[in-house]
């Protein structure tokens, strides 16, 4: 595709910034999203309620920085299921006017988002600032198995191990981009593999 | 005219084929001799009879047959039927839709009795018959958009309207042109048109949008769109392009004229009274290049707008692979005369 080709369903990513007006703030982050945590509160600790949730990686744990700044209502917690877990239980006691802000990897904030999408909360209702990778999750349009963290053009299925072409089109109803196999009209005929997604 | 259906198949041998009734009424799309996306919306009035647009929607030679590809497609792949579940009065708005017209148009066919809420709908050529309380999901044996569905040729997309725009809650999709209901049910309009090259540069989207969001109830409306397409196959969906796309190769000069089809998508959007949402009628249309070269006009006419056909819609319609082979094969028929405006095949 020529230059200036945008496929409009790609998510566009901010950096996160406060709603003022909201009466209650929940921030959920991954990893490097710490970061996005910390900017976010160098800007203004606001007056409504805040809880945090956050899981650290191996490779980029803010959580010391966190524990001094955050000034209530952070929890700190090793793995995204108990994440996910406790941002359930949290969001079974706020109320309308709560914004969520979420921090990390593209998969890591659409799987927040379903959890969020169940409580009524649309994808608009939502701050997303991406950080750490561009890493995707692809979702194989022939088996519908949903493959994490493809760093590359073509990714091999973790379903039904076809080689499949990442296209820029997203759904978030899935919380992916669509896979779509590379090679069905000359079998076995691959383009170069190449990390275009680090 | 009373119709005499067909025996056909759209996979595996395709033994399909137009009469010569069908090509004469074919929805020919190309009134001149370029093309470009345009927001070529018009309101779906009754068209002259015999003609496609002569009833709300169309049933023609192929219904039993198509009905049956429908069939075979969603017990391969459930995941082609999917709606969200704030959609049920929007299923029910299409059973009424589809019932009335169907049994209003083709009486000889189809057949629906009302005492109140209590329903009785007939479908002869598909031998069904079935009692049933209208707003009752329970009283049918499937969900309601499933079933009618089931039983109108085309794909059907249920739109619900918020936000300031149309989102795909529900859809039927089995004969589409390479779209995923899977991959966008629940997108908005703009995301689910996103991948449509120079549509968006020209706010092509844009303004279909800003018009389908008014339309009201009682005043469908109704666009042509296009593609060509290696062999009659209705399932050219993503989740099988590993079973039709290696037929791109198969095309050479001596069999292009049965390989090729011009595919042509009737699609038609009415407003729903319950839900104030949309269903979005996607009826397709296959003719051989043979079929169409019996009228000189149309070969003509389809080889002016495939000659100059911009490379990024040759390439987003899938037709790199033989497309100068088609051009090739359309100019014997053109002798440079020219052609007035109009689709018309004479």
């Amino acid at each position: 595709m020529e230059r200036g080709y945008w496929i409009r369903s790609k998510p566009v990513y901010t950096s996160l910034l406060w709603h003022e007006k909201a009466t209650s703030h929940l921030i959920v982050a991954q990893g490097q999203g710490g970061m996005a945590v910390l900017k976010l509160l160098q800007l203004m600790h606001p007056k409504q309620p805040i809880t945090v949730l956050y899981t650290p990686q191996s490779d980029a744990d803010y959580s010391k920085t966190l524990l001094k700044v955050v000034p209530e209502g952070l929890h700190i917690l090793d793995t995204e299921e108990k994440i996910l877990q406790k941002l359930d239980s949290t969001l079974h006691t706020l109320y309308m006017g709560m914004r969520l802000y979420i921090a990390g990897s593209e998969d890591f904030m659409w799987t927040v988002a379903k959890v969020a999408n169940k409580f009524g909360i649309e994808d608009a209702g939502m701050m997303k600032e991406l950080t750490g990778t561009l890493a995707r999750p692809i979702y194989c349009v022939h088996c519908k198995a949903i493959t994490h963290d493809v760093t590359t053009n073509i990714g091999k299925c973790s379903g039904c191990g076809r080689m499949l072409f990442v296209r820029d089109h997203f759904s978030r109803h899935l919380g992916a981009y669509m896979g779509l196999m590379v090679d069905a009209e000359s079998p076995g005929d691959l383009p170069e593999i190449e990390e275009i997604y680090p | 005219m009373p119709l005499a259906f067909k025996k056909e198949t759209f996979r595996d041998n395709y033994d399909y084929s137009n009469s010569q009734d069908a090509i004469k009424r074919f929805p020919f799309p190309f009134a001149e001799d370029q093309y470009m996306y345009s927001v070529n919306i018009e309101p779906h009035v009754k068209g002259k009879p015999g003609s496609v647009c002569e009833f709300a929607f169309d049933v023609d030679e192929h219904y039993v047959g198509e009905c049956l590809d429908k069939q075979i497609t969603l017990d391969l792949d459930r995941g082609r039927y999917a709606v969200l579940p704030h959609m049920m009065d929007a299923q029910w708005d299409f059973v009424e839709l589809t019932m009335e017209a169907l049994a209003n148009d083709y009486p000889e066919h189809f057949s629906l009795k009302k005492d109140g809420l209590n329903w009785t709908w007939e479908n002869k050529p598909l031998n069904i018959k079935h009692s049933f309380v209208f707003g009752d999901a329970s009283t049918m044996p499937m969900d309601p958009f499933e079933y009618m569905s089931r039983q109108v040729q085309g794909d059907f997309v249920l739109l619900d309207q918020r936000d300031d725009t149309l989102y795909a809650d529900g859809g039927f999709v089995t004969s589409q042109a390479d779209w995923s209901l899977a991959f966008d049910v629940g997108m908005s309009w703009r995301e689910w048109h996103a991948p449509v090259p120079r549509a968006t540069e020209l706010g092509v989207m844009d303004r279909a949008l800003k018009y389908l969001m008014n339309i009201q109830l009682g005043s469908p409306v109704r666009r042509l769109n296009w593609t060509m397409t290696v062999n009659p196959r209705l399932d050219t969906s993503p989740e099988n392009y590993p079973l039709w796309g290696t037929d791109r190769n198969t095309v050479n000069p001596e069999n292009i004229e049965d390989k090729i089809h011009l595919r042509v998508e009737l699609q038609s959007l009415f407003r729903l009274p319950r839900s104030n949402g949309i269903v979005f009628s996607i009826r397709c249309y296959l003719i051989s290049l043979k079929e169409l070269a019996t009228y000189p006009r149309w070969a003509k006419r389809l080889h002016r707008v495939q000659k100059t056909m911009h490379p990024d819609l040759v390439e987003y319609k899938g037709m790199t692979k033989f497309h100068p082979m088609m051009v090739e094969w359309l100019s014997q028929f053109d002798d440079g005369e020219t052609l007035s405006v109009g689709t018309q095949p004479e």
